[in-house]
């Protein structure tokens, strides 16, 4: 498995064509395979699968990050929506690719993690008795959080979203106004930056109906790993839905150690 | 030396320094004569106690304008209440929704005398006109200070809506109209230095006002908006955890 990093010139047009739509971007990370023809199956539900996911940390820092089985070639990215006359140079190459492997295998139960996932909060509901169930979007941040505090889609995936100490909370838990359980600021989780996605597959299908539609929000937290193997498969597999287009990769990064007293 | 502080507020005020016959206009600021004038009603003065008055008219002078009103204009036609005839065609101007702190300096006594009056005047009181009631209580306070001190630390007295509509501002600029100290140069000329309220021969010398400005805080100040570009994305590099392995 590998970890490969690349960073959007946003300046340039082919990156904003891009970043636009999902659709695109799918289609170009799928490109920056070799070995992956395209008409071969991404993967089923089982098995290691390309994951990305972007990350506007400010409006002219764009990440894309790609978890992939293979290691990719990013150059047709670089020089569509990248620095290519920065990327001659053999050694930097414009993105930075690493072998994942290794800290997989380091992943041990107990450790404790900073982690990021834009994922597709999704649930099944049915509107009325016999119809059949639909999948809807949660739309509100407690709603999205609940989604990922889900104590058996934690258990599924491998770890334990950390609690904040009882003196750093501002909201009590409990419940709403209309008496659905509220998990107030327990947890070390953040939920932001909820876009709603409307586009469409081809420029040759124009109907609304056949529009691609779904709404995807980035998660900040801190998590313990309870089950490694579980969150090995959650790391290259996913998590949630919508996995084509930007959604399900978590990343891992280490905790910052807090500066010692008197500094 | 102290200073008797006194807020003016009032639906309507109308304070004339040069008004005569049918047309009555007003200043933008409270006059010298109208406030001695209010403090010998409250103090029940007859109209022609002119020795009465001079002591009251021998007090310096200070006023700030807290909110400044809007000017409103007042055609009178008016009929006598008994004959039916006609009053003489007149206008009228007032000062709408204005507030002012009004300063007077002199000995510590007397003006407690007077604001013990002020809390219990033996005529009613009104700002400028007799149709021009205070709103609030017109006392505030004595205080042991200069004129001008007292006037630079008076919170400021406007309304709640008005102190919002500045509220971008944290310190306001108030205007201060006051009579000048000793060896200062002298600033415009007002005729509104009472000396005589009787009926028969009203009278009033000239009065010289400097103006200035005092900085006065603003205690319905609001933040700034922060934009929601502002608020940072929390740090995150998946890549802090990985390097380790391949170095």
């Amino acid at each position: 498995m590998y970890l490969t990093r690349f960073r959007v010139n946003t300046a340039r047009p082919g990156a904003r064509r891009l970043l636009s739509s999902p659709q695109s971007l799918h289609a170009a990370v799928m490109a920056s395979f070799p070995g992956l023809l395209p008409t071969t199956s991404t993967g089923g539900a089982e098995g290691p699968r390309v994951l990305w996911r972007l990350d506007h940390n400010a409006r002219a820092e764009v990440f894309l990050y790609v978890v992939s089985p293979g290691r990719p070639d990013l150059t047709h990215l670089v020089e569509q929506a990248g620095w290519p006359a920065a990327a001659l140079d053999p050694d930097t190459p414009g993105w930075q690719s690493r072998p994942y492997t290794p800290f997989l295998d380091r992943l041990a139960a107990g450790d404790v993690w900073e982690f990021r996932l834009t994922a597709n909060p999704v649930h099944q509901i049915r509107r009325k008795d016999g119809e059949p169930t639909k999948r809807t979007a949660h739309l509100t941040p407690v709603h999205q959080q609940g989604w990922l505090l889900d104590p058996k889609r934690q258990e599924r995936a491998g770890f334990r979203i950390l609690e904040k100490p009882q003196d750093q909370r501002l909201l009590p838990g409990g419940t709403t106004h209309h008496n659905h359980p509220h998990h107030g600021d327990r947890y070390q989780l953040t939920v932001r930056d909820e876009r709603a996605l409307s586009f469409a597959k081809s420029r040759e299908e124009r109907s609304q109906a056949h529009r691609v539609k779904f709404v995807m929000v980035t998660f900040d937290g801190r998590l313990e790993v309870t089950d490694p193997d579980a969150l090995r498969r959650t790391l290259t597999q996913g998590l949630g839905k919508a996995k084509a287009y930007g959604c399900g990769l978590m990343t891992l990064a280490p905790v910052p150690t807090p500066p010692a007293p008197g500094e | 030396m102290s200073v008797l502080v006194l807020r003016l507020a009032a639906p309507l005020q109308a304070w004339g320094a040069s008004a005569r016959f049918v047309r009555r206009t007003t200043e933008s600021a409270p006059t010298k004569s109208g406030v001695i004038g209010m403090l010998a009603a409250a103090q029940g003065l007859d109209r022609d106690d002119d020795a009465g008055l001079s002591r009251l008219a021998a007090l310096r002078f200070g006023v700030r304008i807290d909110q400044p009103g809007t000017r409103v204009r007042d055609f009178q036609t008016a009929h006598h209440a008994v004959t039916g005839k006609s009053m003489p065609l007149s206008e009228r101007f007032y000062l709408a929704d204005a507030v002012f702190v009004a300063a007077l300096e002199g000995e510590g006594a007397f003006l407690d005398e007077l604001h013990t009056a002020l809390r219990a005047p033996v005529h009613p009181l009104f700002l400028g006109r007799r149709s021009c009631p205070p709103a609030l209580p017109v006392e505030l306070a004595t205080r042991d200070s200069s004129l001008l001190q007292a006037l630079r630390d008076e919170p400021w007295q406007a309304s709640g809506w008005y102190q919002r509509l500045r509220g971008k501002e944290h310190t306001v600029s108030l205007s201060v109209l006051r009579e000048p100290v000793q060896g200062e140069e002298h600033g415009d000329i007002l005729r509104d230095q009472p000396l005589s309220f009787a009926a028969a021969h009203r009278r009033h010398a000239l009065r010289s006002v400097v103006s200035t400005t005092v900085e006065v805080p603003n205690p319905r100040a609001v933040a700034p908006r922060v934009p929601a570009a502002a608020h940072p994305v929390p740090r995150h590099e998946p890549f802090d955890a990985v390097e380790e392995e391949t170095l």
